[in-house]
């Protein structure tokens, strides 16, 4: 439903996506996972069809954005990074406007409205005037105005941004439930949500892909990333030989305590086992003194790493399509 | 998708917000105040019942008060980031601009209508010749659909909109003072051309109850080029 091929965008000289392709097909989830300023936004707006690529095919419902964008954008739903709200209108006025222009029947207007609100839960703000609404409101009025029409395409830039715990659990919910028979691409630099929700993941950073893979994939290459941070004071020799020695940890770095004289910060690479802080705390006091163990969690900084280190070794099993 | 409903959705979203927003109000009460009081002032110094001078008044208010009417146009939907929505909606660019500009002409058909008011005592105490008043109204009408033309594309070109309602004035302005450049002319292409351009003599031709073909046909050619300029423009940036 949404196909990418050798897709480049230039402004100016300045070179934002290079030729990155990939597609997102009925009844799929993609997730678009990278850092901000990685070139997410850009290619949402290229599928969008609000900017035009500079070269290649940018493809909706079968529709060339190029030469058939009218087509292609009855079909769409759209939620830009920050919702497209008219301050000036109340909701309801808001929403009767996007149907209408979407083509939606007048006859079908005021069903389509009370779908996408009770699958909103905007009752309570139907009157209201757009630039009234909390930030949470604002989301969940744009995510609104995107389902409305029964598009085909959702295209969504951060969908859950600004909402609390519970409205991004229930948006999760929407949008799964609708990315079981239409075709869907949210982009987040969140990690935990698209292992959630996507069933393939493209990750972009520096306007290129680096990889689409499964959330499976992703979640390796985040273990890949895990590591452990500890505080410890003694003799540097026997600590490095210490912690080396235990089983799980791959590499250790070790610096001087930032602050504290005699201390050194260490920083170990393990495997994803269970129990290896245990093993490296035993090993740290047999020999020293321990202040501080932490285990450190998955940055998305860290899994593009571990992407990027894995992509100038050996080639890697994923789909990979980033051309030269 | 029907070019009617689509056009009419955008042109139905504008005239909800000029009439949320205190814009129409604000631009219809200095307009009517400004009118009003020119009316009074021509009919009780000169003493002749006639529109004539209030109509070349009225021009003159026009080239201040529609760059207010037309500064938010594009200004603000860049402003508010809703461009995004309105470019991606499965609407045509020239729809948007057509929807943008049939909303601002109507608050402008709005505010001149309201000053027929003027008419009536016209009516009841003189004589006035009513193919003038006509000629001239319609005169009154093409220039504000001018104007309005010309600040909109403006307001397409900023997303401030005070920068595009400052633009604006000294376009008009210019368009309507070109006719002075006249008399410092003289090669007889140039005085000519000069004259073409003046807003405010093809005008003055109306309200001397002159319907004169080139007068209409420059100003709908300058409609046409601004409204083609203004749509073109948003295809580019995309």
């Amino acid at each position: 439903m949404i196909e990418l091929q050798n897709v480049v965008k230039r402004y100016g000289s300045k070179t934002i996506i290079h030729n990155i392709s990939f597609d997102v097909k009925k009844g799929e989830i993609v997730g678009f996972l990278g850092p901000n300023g990685a070139g997410k936004t850009t290619t949402m707006r290229m599928i969008a069809g609000f900017t035009e690529a500079t070269s290649g095919t940018v493809k909706v419902a079968g529709f060339d954005m190029a030469s058939q964008r009218d087509l292609a954008a009855t079909r769409l739903g759209y939620l830009p990074e920050s919702p497209p709200l008219y301050d000036i209108l109340d909701v309801t006025s808001y929403l009767t406007f996007v149907a209408r222009a979407k083509g939606v029947p007048t006859a079908r207007i005021q069903q389509n409205l009370d779908r996408v609100i009770s699958a909103f839960r905007l009752e309570a703000v139907t009157t209201k005037e757009c630039y009234k609404l909390s930030k949470g409101y604002r989301q969940r009025v744009g995510l609104a105005q995107a389902l409305l029409g029964e598009p085909d395409v959702l295209l969504l830039d951060e969908p859950t941004a600004g909402l609390d715990p519970g409205q991004i659990q229930e948006t999760r919910e929407v949008i799964r439930n609708f990315g079981r028979d239409h075709a869907v691409l949210i982009s987040t630099h969140i990690l935990p949500e698209v292992t959630l929700i996507c069933q393939r993941v493209a990750i972009i950073n520096g306007g290129k892909i680096l990889a689409v893979d499964s959330p499976e994939g992703l979640q390796r290459a985040a273990d890949q990333s895990n590591g452990v941070l500890l505080d410890a004071g003694g003799d540097r020799q026997a600590l490095e030989q210490s912690l080396r020695s235990v089983d799980g940890v791959l590499d250790i770095i070790i610096h001087p305590h930032p602050v504290r004289a005699g201390v050194f910060s260490i920083e170990c690479r393990v495997q994803n086992d269970v129990g290896v802080e245990g093993r490296i705390a035993r090993a740290a006091t047999s020999v020293s003194e321990l202040y501080r163990l932490e285990r450190r969690q998955p940055t998305l900084e860290n899994v593009f790493l571990s992407y990027i280190d894995h992509d100038s070794g050996k080639s890697k099993s994923v789909e990979h399509k980033e051309a030269a | 998708m029907n070019t009617m409903t689509a056009l009419k959705a955008i042109y139905t979203k504008e005239m909800l917000s000029y009439f949320r927003s205190p814009i129409a109000y604000f631009v219809i009460a200095v307009f009517l105040l400004g009118t009003g009081y020119f009316f009074t002032y021509n009919i009780f110094l000169t003493g002749v019942g006639t529109m004539d001078s209030t109509l070349q008044n009225m021009g003159i208010l026009l080239l201040t008060i529609v760059p207010v009417l037309t500064m938010r146009i594009f200004s603000a939907e860049y402003n508010a980031r809703t461009m995004e929505l309105l470019m991606t909606l499965p609407v045509k660019t020239w729809q948007v601009v057509m929807g943008k500009y049939l909303g601002a002409v109507t608050i402008f058909l709005l505010m001149t209508v309201a000053t027929w008011i003027n008419l009536i005592p016209l009516y009841l105490y003189g004589n006035p010749q009513t193919l003038n008043i006509i000629s001239g109204y319609i005169g009154f009408i093409l220039l504000g659909m001018t104007c309005i033309a010309i600040g909109q594309f403006f307001s397409a070109l900023t997303e401030n909109q005070i920068v595009a309602a400052l633009i604006t004035i000294p376009v008009l302005l210019g368009f309507w003072f070109v006719g002075h450049l006249q008399q410092l002319q003289s090669s007889m292409m140039l005085r000519d051309l000069v004259a073409h351009l003046s807003f405010a003599l093809h005008f003055a031709d109306f309200i001397r109850g002159l319907l004169r073909s080139d007068g209409v046909i420059f100003f709908l050619a300058v409609i046409a080029s601004a409204l083609t300029l203004n749509t073109s423009y948003l295809q580019l940036r995309r």
